[in-house]
């Protein structure tokens, strides 16, 4: 019976332990919480707003998120808004954009137009026992912000010089739609030497007519993506400053005197990057741990091969900027590294679900390069096709005696739902037949009224997925 | 930044179609859920699972031994009837009650016979049943496909309709999945949402039974004894788990499936061979090495363990995928405890 007095002994052992580790447990639970902050990345109108406050209504509300293994095991315990870690700048006003989505009748968000963050608090039950055992509940912090998409673009211009930029720009604008949206701008170079006098009433000008022409560059049909600088768009708190006027002149050949307009505007441009956007992307992007970088592939087939080749390049130019895995330049800023990035098509119910295999491939044909060198760097990338709100049903209808997979929902500015068939997307490279003038015409969609009034959270399309990717690592 | 050029994304592409708006006004009544557009996609019936020795492929045996047992079962059956109207004729002959008394019994015997019979039919159909589901969602997984998977969740559903355990997950499942997952997707939910719970259920009979026969031989006083304990052992353990799965075998049911699950050992995901277990059991633990009695109680428990993965792999409706395979690994370390706990 030896064995026996043993086991008891054991037990009692166990017991104080457990006791012990009980009170570690109270303290650790508090301190030990993980942070995690996420980069939502995507150009203008690529649906960041739309993404991050889906994103936190259904972690807050867990009921549509079946993918997310955290929650599929059942160790998901709750999610709580907590106050960002930045007490100064704005929250993201996640209760004003839910209200407007779920209004009747509902509402997008507006462009942004400033930077906000919010800081999710995650409570789940890990699934190592070890970790269980000193921690019983453990708290995952997901910090996330949203600002202008515009601003982005600001970023590759950070490790140009004037000069360098002047060049690239204006190499730009030698080809169109650039040139002729650019025309009145184009015909003010002309007018002016870079050797002229530093005359703030020509500084102003020339910013004035370059700004012209980069809102005719947004507007236009062709919808371009690359437009330097961000601000000069949307200048969030900076609108009017001395900060804002300067353009690209073209550089002569020499250098140029130091006391002269090209002097002037260099000083600005130097400025800009200095206190604009470094400040900007040291404050929020510099300690990303995740990333998701969002594309609307749809809206650029719509707007047609111009318009995608620019968006490719811009795309381009601001991720070689992020640190993923080991030696992007933004390292030297700080520490930190990337290294997981998802890239997303986003609004995928635009088209119908079995067109999903396509979009995801197009997608990773558009960004196959910044993905390779991301993977290079040793970050780990996936690509997939989501919808943050889902608002349209995917229906089979017959259609001139072939069977079509068309999408119901209530197209913008409509007041009834409508069944369509939205137009396919190409499975090959081959995306713009010849011969057809405007070959895609993808609608934008309302949110369904009613919509995440059953409080599981608002519908979507593989954010779970995404999620999954994205945090599941950090939620085990 | 890129040096691709506007041309490079220029080229016609091959099967264009324009856009339409189908009606303006009111939706379409032609127009229906994915699901049920798809619904008669059913040329997914295909019996060979990837890997598994298929029921109808069990050893053939010539026409003359069906003919031969048939024909000796028809003669036992005339004889039999021909006794028992006797018997009827004589109980009656010599007292009424005795006679209503025989024919009751009679009946009842024959009753249950009937039974018994239509049991075993039924539960031959059931796992027939869920090895075409199996393989109609193994295609399905595969093919990249979208809208067909609902179907294949409704026949589910109705494959588990009375069970009041899995209701719930049933009912979830209603509600998780949607018009834009596709057919991969659900059959993936499905796996998790409803299966895995049995899963884990199906996990612990194995745990037990293997367990049960890793102790019961390593006590038992004689090799005879072992043999009956582990044979009953695991045929109730194939039998759990396949109640488990809605399977539901009878007698001669369990009796086939435990055939084919031997057959299956090598190929159902459980590959490594006796020998590599005994040489586990054995460097696993010293106590192992000195008893070869604690040795051969393991093994026993190993191969009954793998007995009920093999079940759990065969009676399972959707397959397990690559991140859910059952393993040995969690099993043996359980049963290198067992020693310990039994001195
Ligand atoms: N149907 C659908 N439309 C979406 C979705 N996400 C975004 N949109 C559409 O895209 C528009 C832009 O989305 P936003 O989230 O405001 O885009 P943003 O990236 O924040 O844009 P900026 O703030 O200008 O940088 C919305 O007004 C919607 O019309 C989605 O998941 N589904
Ligand atoms: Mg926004």
């Amino acid at each position: 019976m030896k064995f026996l007095k043993w086991n008891q002994l054991a037990h009692v052992g166990e017991q104080a332990l457990g006791q012990a580790l009980g009170h570690v447990n109270v303290l650790a639970g508090r301190v030990m919480e993980g942070t995690l902050r996420l980069g939502v990345t995507g150009l203008r109108r690529s649906g960041k707003t739309v993404f991050v406050t889906s994103l936190i209504d259904n972690l807050i509300r867990g009921g549509r998120l079946p993918f997310m293994d955290v929650i599929a095991a059942n160790r998901f315990l709750a999610a709580r808004l907590r106050a960002g870690p930045d007490r100064t700048s704005p929250r993201f006003s996640y209760e004003k954009y839910l209200a407007a989505l779920t209004a009747s009748p509902p509402h997008w968000p507006a462009a942004t137009t400033g930077v906000s963050q919010l800081r999710l608090a995650l409570r789940f039950l890990p699934t190592s026992p070890l970790r269980r055992s000193i921690q019983p509940m453990a708290t995952l912090n997901l910090d996330v912000i949203d600002y202008p998409g515009e601003w982005l673009m600001d970023l590759p211009m950070l490790n140009q010089s004037y000069r360098d930029w002047s060049t690239h720009t204006l190499e730009l604008t030698e080809h169109q739609p650039r040139r002729q949206l650019g025309a009145r701008w184009l015909h003010w170079l002309s007018t002016v030497t870079p050797d002229l006098r530093p005359d703030e009433s020509l500084a102003r000008e020339g910013a004035a007519l370059y700004t012209d022409y980069l809102h005719a560059c947004r507007r236009s049909q062709s919808n371009l993506s690359l437009v330097q600088p961000g601000r000069f768009i949307e200048p969030g708190e900076l609108a009017g400053t001395p900060l804002l006027t300067f353009c690209p002149l073209p550089p002569g050949n020499g250098e140029p005197r130091a006391h002269s307009l090209w002097g002037l505007m260099n000083e600005r441009f130097e400025a800009y990057k200095s206190m604009v956007v470094r400040r900007f992307f040291v404050e929020h992007f510099a300690r990303l741990d995740r990333q998701i970088v969002l594309v609307d592939v749809l809206g650029m087939l719509n707007a047609g091969p111009a318009a995608l080749y620019d968006m490719r390049m811009a795309l381009t130019a601001c991720l070689e900027a992020f640190h993923h895995g080991r030696g992007g330049w933004l390292s030297r800023l700080t520490g930190h590294q990337i290294d997981r990035v998802l890239f997303a098509a986003t609004k995928a119910d635009h088209v119908a679900a079995s067109q999903h295999t396509n979009m995801r491939n197009l997608l990773d044909m558009l960004v196959s390069e910044a993905r390779n060198a991301i993977r290079f760097e040793g970050a780990t990338v996936d690509t997939l096709a989501l919808a943050a709100v889902k608002c349209t049903e995917t229906v089979t209808t017959e259609h001139q005696g072939r069977k079509l997979a068309c999408i119901q929902g209530t197209p913008l500015g409509r007041q009834r739902a409508t069944v369509l068939f939205p137009g396919s997307i190409p499975d090959g490279p081959d995306l713009f037949p010849e011969n057809v003038s405007q070959p895609y015409r993808f609608l934008d969609f309302e949110p369904p009224a009613g919509v995440g009034r059953d409080g599981r959270g608002l519908p979507n399309i593989r954010l779970d997925q995404a999620l999954n990717f994205l945090l599941g690592d950090h939620l085990a | 930044m890129t040096n691709t050029s506007y041309q490079d994304m220029g080229r016609p592409a091959s099967a264009w179609q324009a856009p339409v708006e189908l009606d303006l006004h009111h939706p379409d009544p032609a127009a229906s859920p994915a699901a049920s557009a798809a619904a008669g996609s059913a040329g997914h019936q295909r019996n060979d699972t990837a890997g598994l020795v298929a029921l109808a492929a069990w050893p053939q045996w010539s026409w003359a031994v069906p003919a031969f047992l048939g024909g000796l079962a028809t003669l036992v059956l005339v004889a039999l009837a021909f006794d028992a109207t006797d018997l009827m004729g004589r109980s009656f002959a010599s007292s009424s009650v005795l006679g209503v008394l025989v024919t009751v019994v009679l009946a009842m015997t024959v009753g249950t016979a009937i039974k018994l019979a239509l049991d075993e039919m039924i539960s031959i159909r059931r796992l027939r049943h869920i090895d075409s589901l199996r393989a109609e969602a193994d295609s399905l997984a595969r093919a990249n496909g979208h809208g067909s998977a609902l179907a294949f969740a409704d026949t589910l559903g109705d494959f588990y309709a009375g069970r009041a355990d899995l209701a719930p997950a049933l009912h979830a499942l209603g509600h998780t999945v949607n018009d834009a997952h596709s057919d991969a997707e659900v059959i993936a939910l499905i796996d998790r949402q409803v299966l895995s719970a049995l899963d884990q259920r199906a996990y612990r009979c194995v745990l037990m039974a293997s367990r049960d026969t890793a102790i019961a031989t390593a006590l038992s006083p004689s090799a005879a004894l072992d043999v009956a304990i582990v044979l009953w052992r695991n045929l109730k353990l194939v039998r759990e788990v396949a109640t488990l799965y809605g399977a539901r075998p009878g007698q001669f049911g369990s009796w086939r499936l435990m055939r084919r699950m031997l057959a299956n050992l090598a190929v159902a995901g459980v590959t490594d061979s006796v020998g590599h277990v005994a040489i586990d059991a054995l460097g696993g633990s010293l106590a192992a090495a000195i008893s070869t009695r604690l040795g051969q109680g393991m093994i026993n428990g190993l191969l009954t363990a793998r007995i009920g993965i093999a079940a759990m792999t065969l009676c399972r409706p959707v397959g397990f995928s690559a991140d859910n395979k059952p393993n040995l690994r969690r099993i043996r370390s359980e049963l290198m405890s067992v020693p310990k706990e039994v001195l």
